[in-house]
């Protein structure tokens, strides 16, 4: 039978949680950049679509933390290039190319970076302030 | 009676969980800063930090016989925390602010080191007040 054991250090759980959604979200960036050139296969056919990572709150040992919720696509629209010898190309002679845009992704990865440092902030002084009350009992 | 019903110590017992559990909702707020739709949220502080713990809205135990012992410990505190949006708030609707809840961590970070020294130092003069005189 599961005990219930109070929770403790609920900080550290929830800056866990982010860590890890902000990893996800890394990942989904990496994706993004790596295809921005992934036209079709085929003549005419649709290239990689940009994926949005979509957070959302979550319960954490009762605490609001916070996961990736889904991972939506981007539905704007596709470059267009004029290069009729791409196989890709269709009947008018221009590829599709992927609505990626790595500027934004730059800045995407950057806010990502960002939010990851907050979070290991957070986890350092929770650890720093606990280290310090167990300090009481050294003396 | 313990050390621990001793006001001055009761008071920095009550501000170090009060601190903790702010700490806690300001992991909440860095850890949803990119959240659609999320709002930021804060503790409010109490005036009086003893009597918060002991009424914290927490469950207390019933007597229902006089020959019950009292419950040592008090009900666990639980404070309640309010929607206290950052001064900017996003096109998605989230409302925290990375910059001012670092703030707010490193303002209770430093308030819990001086409760932590607050506390030594009167364990200190009870100390000194049960040495021996000869001992100096």
């Amino acid at each position: 039978m599961p005990q219930s054991i109070p929770p403790r250090n609920d900080a550290m759980a929830v800056a866990a949680s982010a860590l890890k959604a902000q990893q996800s979200r890394m990942r989904i960036i990496a994706e993004n950049i790596a295809n921005a050139e992934s036209t079709a296969r085929e003549a005419g056919g649709t290239p990689y679509r940009r994926q949005i990572p979509v957070f959302e709150a979550r319960n954490v040992n009762g605490a609001t933390g916070v996961a990736m919720a889904e991972v939506r696509p981007d539905q704007g629209d596709f470059r267009q290039d004029y290069d009729p010898s791409h196989p890709a190309a269709n009947a008018d002679g221009y590829v599709l190319r992927p609505n990626v845009d790595t500027l934004i992704e730059a800045m995407d990865m950057r806010e990502a970076q960002r939010a990851y440092e907050a979070n290991l902030n957070v986890i350092e002084t929770a650890r720093t302030m606990a280290s310090r009350t167990l300090d009481i009992l050294k003396r | 009676m313990g050390f621990a019903d001793i006001p001055l110590l009761n008071q920095i017992k009550g501000r170090m969980t009060w601190l903790d559990a702010r700490q806690q909702v300001v992991a909440q707020n860095v850890a949803n800063a990119d959240t659609p739709g999320y709002m930021a949220r804060d503790l409010k502080a109490p005036t009086d930090f003893a009597r918060a713990l002991r009424e914290g809205g927490g469950l207390t135990m019933v007597r229902t016989s006089a020959a019950h012992l009292p419950s040592p410990n008090g009900p666990v505190a639980r404070f309640k925390s309010d929607k206290t949006p950052d001064s900017e708030t996003t096109l998605d609707g989230n409302s925290v602010v990375v910059e001012e809840q670092m703030l707010k961590m490193a303002e209770s970070r430093m308030a819990y080191d001086a409760a932590i020294s607050m506390y030594t130092k009167s364990m200190d003069m009870i100390r000194l007040a049960t040495r021996k005189p000869s001992a100096g």
